[in-house]
């Protein structure tokens, strides 16, 4: 290796950079202060009242910043809405990562319901346990990656099904919102009945929120993963 | 001796430089790699070590995750605040987002000029 070459003033910037950081993490160690009662303990005690979810910050996501939420989900739309207009739609689309293996396929066929079914089941009790719409959504994803894997172009996904459950789930996401205010005065308020805590049907709307949200960050991701995996061959062009 | 280090305050600290290590460490990368692929990588790296520090920061000995068991059946000041991770939460998402755009962008332009390397970009006219 030429020594000559490898160091450059670039390098050298970056070096200064990192060591006036660590500089600046010295004196965020020595002033370190235990973190204060803030806003979240407000939070946990209305939490009980208003929403009957045993998973805190479920109700933190869907409810009391049910409107971030909405923003994050249009953020993720706009992004695989992006990637899919740079796609060039032509005939020579192939799937470049794929192994050609019985033992793969046979096990992917066994294996792909249960995750489907696995992901719904974090979807549906976000609001009971660690999960929610958001990790249950990458589970069905990463289900139909294993698809993807094992069966290669023989694999068809429809993309009518797709786009009709994404639309559906946003949607609903601001139907839902708009019945709030209809209902309770306030976008995204509470139009459903609370429940007992701890029971499926418990927490009002943000069961049904986070079922939207675990729909539509299935199927965003599905074909995230069909962008990038099923492409022309740049070396073809 | 052991039970000073499992003081909140100690966590606190080895959670600060963890996630500065990493951060530099993209930085690093960011800063001296050529391979766009590898840039937006050491992106969502230091993405990953503002994760840890605002998660780990807002871990308190003793304390619970904010979720209602057969245990812990009251919500009060026996759980950790959960803004943070609320906010983590969605942050993941965005990076997601930014990253598989940023990623597409790094395809096109692969199948526009045929390299990645920022420093054979000729595109505005100042080629070497």
């Amino acid at each position: 290796m030429n020594l000559k070459k490898t160091v450059r003033l670039q390098t050298l910037l970056s070096a200064l950079m990192v060591s006036s950081l660590t500089i600046a993490l010295l004196g965020v160690i020595v002033h370190i202060v235990p973190v204060q009662p803030t806003l979240g303990s407000h939070l946990l005690e209305l939490n009980r009242a208003q929403t009957q979810s045993a998973n805190a910050v479920t109700s933190v996501v869907t409810y009391f910043r049910g409107l971030d939420t909405l923003g994050e989900v249009t953020i993720l739309f706009l992004s695989i809405f992006g990637i899919g207009i740079g796609i060039d739609r032509s005939d020579r689309m192939r799937t470049i990562l794929h192994y050609d293996n019985s033992l793969l396929k046979i096990g992917a066929r066994v294996l792909f319901p249960v995750m489907i079914l696995f992901g719904a089941y974090i979807i549906l009790h976000g609001h009971l346990s660690p999960g929610g719409g958001f990790q249950g959504g990458v589970v069905i994803a990463s289900a139909f990656l294993l698809m993807f894997l094992a069966e290669g172009d023989a694999y068809d996904l429809d993309h009518r099904i797709m786009s009709l459950f994404e639309a559906l789930s946003g949607a609903g996401f601001v139907l839902l919102g708009v019945l709030g205010v209809i209902l309770g005065g306030v976008f995204l308020s509470n139009p459903l009945p609370l429940g007992r805590l701890g029971a499926l049907f418990s927490g009002g709307a943000i069961g049904v929120i986070y079922l939207f949200v675990g729909l539509k960050v299935a199927s965003e991701i599905t074909l995230l993963i069909e962008y990038f995996i099923r492409t022309n061959d740049a070396r073809d062009a | 001796m052991l039970e000073t280090l499992d003081q909140t305050p100690f966590i606190h600290a080895v959670v600060t430089t963890g996630s500065f290590v990493i951060f530099a460490i993209g930085l690093v990368g960011v800063l001296s790699k050529k391979n766009l692929f590898k840039i937006f990588l050491s992106f969502s790296l230091m993405e990953s070590a503002l994760f840890l520090f605002f998660i780990g920061s807002h871990y308190a000995r003793g304390k619970q995750a904010p979720i209602a068991t057969d245990a812990f059946t009251l919500f009060d000041d026996r759980m950790v605040d959960p803004v943070p991770q609320a906010m983590i939460l969605t942050t993941i998402v965005i990076g997601i987002a930014v990253l598989a755009l940023a990623l597409s962008f790094v395809v096109r332009y692969h199948r526009l000029s045929g390299h990645i390397r920022i420093d054979r970009m000729d595109e505005l006219g100042d080629a070497s």
